[in-house]
């Protein structure tokens, strides 16, 4: 690349005198073969290769070839700065695991801040703690305290770059920079590629499975936020390697080149990732007489309340949320609210929603669970189904519930030490039977063993339920999977069911193509949860929830199309990152 | 140039470290996980005397008496410092009984060698030097490089085969036996010392290019930034230039049509206008200036910054004894034998080019030999 006024260089030739001097020294035969074999050992690298890895639990976390492969050249031939560009669901996740793990065996990982869209923060969490054992604080935590007083963070990128904490991240010199789906931070012009270029750290993390979002330019952004000065000045990049006329690119194997000492990118074609089939059943019951009113009382208390106070919001959605999953999950939420604080203003409409709930005697999702463990019992290798519910009551009910119809059952929740909770998979595969599981599950381990799922109650957030199908729909599961949904008609399960999960396919997802969507979604400063449950709340008529569920569908599937359209272009232009022919 | 560095595996290290705790006279009795090491009061060397126990790989936590033994432990990279600096400079011969070396283009050839046998005619002197380079700019990691050059004692001929051979002789799995003390006197080393130095750097010239048009990139990158920063600056400037300018026609309305106190008023604040106006005006004056030199100074600040620092040590230098004569190789095709007369070295191997006697092309391992029916014939001649 021609057009640089280069650097000087200066080349200083240190006294050779002490060698010279030697010349004359007596030594003992041997000490001079020693001597250069010292020297040669001082100058070699030490014996580069992941050592954490055999430290890690082959159950919690399945290492595959190009994972390894990419955090061993991130770490080895990067210099620890690397752009993790793999195609969509190849687990760029877990190469950066290792890669912290690693770097946590090497003792070289003195404070780390990972930086994600908000929605993925907690997964993030989860996962590193899970697959490989990493302590991280989440900035959603209720012991997150401030940026400098922990070593180990993951928070979200707008947590970071606000006003409150902005001063606090960049005053501290970190070890290790994450920065997931980085694509968002192309544009030199926002705040957070101001925060990530003023911050300080020796190594960096960088992943996106979209490098470039709409021109050739993005890419020098993020690259140049990690290596300065690789790629020379914007000006020069663009009159080197895009054609203006043509906008096309020219000296590909330069930019290749380039690309080469800063970007991993595998391709889905060259890994051994097969997933099996996965068949989605979903069953919408009519509820009783009883269970409509019920849910039209607490539906009507909820949007009541919530007009007046809207500081409640997150135990209105908890309560919003129980009702469709059971009758007695909904009934200890309405007693402690009622009696232990001292809520007064709607007394009587809890009393009345606990007089609906003692009236109920059929609870009909339960009914209709027994149908589908039935089916299993007959059909499915030692009748071994997992049920998701939220909620631990009612996880008790339908567990005493399959216990009297003569089932052998498992109970997991988060109340469990590891231990036991290692036990109680170990028994579930040996025994066969129904484990009943709360989303404390969800996080990390694997039961490829069982192919059937059924989800009792559904999360509003869509990243769970992929989670909770990705405990059995994983790499090494070598059947077809089934999953269940169960809802009620006409309750917010079914808008969210029918109207959102169901036109984004969000059941044949994976993970990765989920938080592209999700993160997308993100961008316009609301949650998935917070969107649902507004609309629920705002909502005057019929009419205009569907309309409002509609919109946000096509919002949805929009997002979705963008991000295939992004990832599609990407292989395009990356091609297995060999970039093709040269155009000139 | 081939990179003289050695990976520092767990086995290598404990391998080397074995060898030299005995070379040195301290005795070690060896368990699975570690090692009791005896270190007589006698004993030439840093290590503190007394028993240490020393502990393989990632084990327990150094204290006073227990060290670990692995490729980054503190007591493994003292080692590695002592030895080095005990004997930098030695002697080592390379007999003709060693194996003689087939030059690739018979070994990729389609003749076969029936017998070789080399006839050493005189003794040469070589030196081998193993140079650390250091290459440090701002924008790249600091680089080590280790390199060995040898060159011919008396003719100063540069001799890169038997800079390989040296390196495969002094491989960790080595047991060469050192002929002693160097008999170089430090006059007759010095000039070929400089003469390696020189070979030293054509030999890594590429590498530096790379890294140089590198280091040249960062630094017009800044200085590009730097631009565009100055640039903003000047708008900024100018904007509060033109601000200035039209409060103080503001002032200059209302001196000729206000009363008095407030013409006073409006004449102070004119002055102090003034006087801010021209200093922007000079610092615009001067900012132009400089931009349309294009910051000359700053510039060459940032190129400075940037520059190559390379710093060229030698570390060790080997006498090398080797012997020169010719060889000949029997080879067979066929029903036809032809024995070819070469030059050759010991530790060097062919000296001489070879060349197709149909085509005049250099015989190659890539255009190797096929026949010996019409002379020696190349591939490319007989396909």
């Amino acid at each position: 690349m021609s057009g640089y006024d280069l650097v000087d260089i200066e080349v200083t030739h240190e006294s050779a005198d002490d060698l010279l001097d030697s010349l004359s020294e007596d030594g003992a035969e041997g000490d001079h073969l020693q001597s250069i074999q010292a020297v040669r050992l001082q100058a070699g690298q030490p014996d580069s290769e992941l050592r954490s890895l055999k430290e890690l639990d082959e159950n919690s976390v399945k290492l595959l070839e190009h994972q390894v492969d990419a955090a061993y050249r991130a770490l080895f031939e990067m210099d620890g700065k690397a752009l993790l560009a793999d195609e969509v669901g190849l687990g760029k996740t877990i190469e950066v695991g290792m890669i912290l793990k690693e770097m946590h065996f090497r003792e070289t990982d003195e404070s780390v801040l990972i930086l994600t869209p908000a929605q993925l923060a907690k997964q993030w969490q989860a996962e590193l703690r899970e697959k490989f054992g990493l302590d991280f604080i989440c900035n959603y935590d209720d012991e997150f305290e401030d940026f400098d007083a922990h070593d180990y963070i993951i928070a979200s990128i707008d947590t970071a770059k606000s006003e409150r904490h902005r001063q606090t991240v960049l005053d501290r010199d970190w070890d290790v920079l994450v920065l997931d789906e980085a694509h968002y931070v192309k544009n030199e012009e926002t705040d957070r590629y101001d925060l990530i270029d003023r911050l300080a750290y020796n190594y960096a993390f960088f992943l996106t499975a979209t490098p470039i979002q709409n021109e050739l330019t993005d890419l020098y952004n993020v690259v140049s936020l990690l290596r300065p000065g690789l790629f020379g000045t914007r000006d020069v990049f663009h009159q080197y390697f895009v054609n203006s006329n043509q906008e096309t690119l020219v000296n590909r194997d330069e930019l290749q080149d380039r690309l080469n000492k800063v970007m991993i990118r595998n391709r889905r074609e060259d890994t051994d990732i097969d997933f099996t089939d996965r068949t989605i059943d979903t069953r919408t019951f009519e509820p009783t007489p009883k269970e409509r009113e019920l849910y039209q009382a607490v539906s009507d208390y909820v949007k009541g309340a919530y007009s007046q106070d809207q500081g409640q919001k997150l135990v209105l959605m908890l309560l919003q949320k129980e009702v469709v999953s059971s009758p007695v999950a909904l009934k200890r939420t309405i007693e402690k609210r009622l009696y232990e604080q001292s809520e007064l203003t709607h007394a009587d409409e809890l009393e009345t929603i606990l007089d609906l709930i003692d009236e109920i005697d059929t609870v009909t999702k339960q009914e209709r669970l027994l149908d589908i463990v039935e089916e299993a019992r007959d059909n499915v290798e030692m009748g071994r189904v997992i049920v998701f519910t939220q909620f631990r009551a009612t996880q008790q009910q339908i567990l005493d519930r399959l216990v009297s119809e003569g089932y052998t059952v498992h109970a997991f929740h988060g109340g469990h030490s590891s231990s036991e909770k290692e036990q109680i998979v170990e028994d579930f595969e040996e025994e066969g039977g129904i484990l009943v599981s709360t989303d404390a599950m969800s996080e990390g381990r694997n039961l490829q063993f069982c192919n059937m799922l059924v989800n009792l109650d559904l999360p509003w957030n869509p990243m769970r339920v992929e989670q909770r199908i990705g405990r059995i729909h994983r790499i090494g599961q070598k059947r077809d999977v089934f999953i269940f949904n169960m809802a009620l008609k006409d309750t917010i399960e079914e808008y969210v069911l029918e109207r959102l999960y169901h036109k984004i396919d969000l059941f044949q997802q994976s993970v990765g193509e989920l938080s592209s969507i999700l993160s997308r979604l993100e961008e316009s400063g609301t949650s998935f949860e917070d969107q649902i449950f507004e609309r629920l709340m705002n909502a005057d008529s019929e009419v205009e929830l569907e309309n409002d569920f509609d919109a946000m569908a096509v919002n949805l599937q929009e997002q979705r199309e963008l991000a295939d359209k992004l990832e599609e272009f990407n292989s395009g232009v990356f091609e297995g990152f060999d970039l093709g022919e040269s155009d000139d | 140039m081939t990179d003289a560095s050695i990976t520092v595996t767990q086995s290598v290290v404990e391998q080397f470290t074995e060898r030299y705790l005995r070379s040195i006279g301290c005795s070690i009795e060896r368990s699975d996980d570690h090692w009791v090491v005896s270190v007589p009061d006698d004993t030439d060397t840093e290590i503190t005397h007394g028993r240490h126990t020393l502990v393989r790989g990632e084990g327990t936590p150094e204290d006073d008496s227990t060290k670990r033994l692995n490729p980054e432990s503190a007591f493994f990279q003292r080692l590695l410092r002592e030895a080095g600096e005990r004997s930098p400079s030695g002697k080592l011969s390379i007999e003709s009984e060693s194996d003689i070396e087939i030059p690739g283009w018979i070994q990729n050839g389609a003749v076969e060698v029936q017998g070789a046998q080399f006839t050493p005619y005189y003794d040469r002197t070589a030196i081998v030097i193993l140079f650390r380079v250091g290459i440090e700019t701002v924008s790249e990691y600091q680089q080590e490089l280790l390199r060995a050059v040898a060159v011919d004692a008396r003719s100063e001929e540069h001799l890169p085969r038997l800079a390989e051979s040296f390196l495969e002789r002094t491989s960790i799995e080595a047991n060469e036996v050192f002929a002693g003390n160097s008999q170089l006197a430090k006059e007759e080393a010095r000039p070929l010392l400089d003469a390696a130095r020189d070979l030293l750097l054509d030999g890594i010239q590429h590498r530096l290019d790379e890294i140089h048009q590198e280091a040249s990139r960062a630094a017009d990158s800044e200085v590009e930034e730097y631009r565009q920063m100055q640039q903003q600056r000047i708008q900024e400037l100018q904007e509060e230039h033109s601000n200035l300018s039209s409060k103080i026609d503001d002032l200059s309305e209302k001196i000729n049509t206000g009363d008095e106190d407030s013409r006073v008023q409006a004449l102070r604040e004119r002055k102090e206008l003034k006087s801010e106006y021209e200093e922007l005006d000079e610092t615009l004056d001067e900012l132009w200036e400089r931009r349309d030199s294009g910051f000359p100074e700053r510039q060459r600040e940032i190129r400075e910054r940037h520059s190559l620092d390379v710093k060229v040590t030698p570390l060790t230098l080997t006498e090398i004894e080797y012997e020169r004569g010719e060889v000949d190789f029997e080879l067979i095709d066929g029903n036809i034998n032809q024995t070819v007369t070469l030059g050759y070295g010991s530790g060097i191997g062919v000296a001489d080019t070879v060349r197709c006697s149909a085509c005049e092309q250099e015989l190659s391992e890539h255009n190797p030999i096929q026949t010996i029916s019409n002379g020696l014939e190349c591939r490319s001649c007989t396909e």
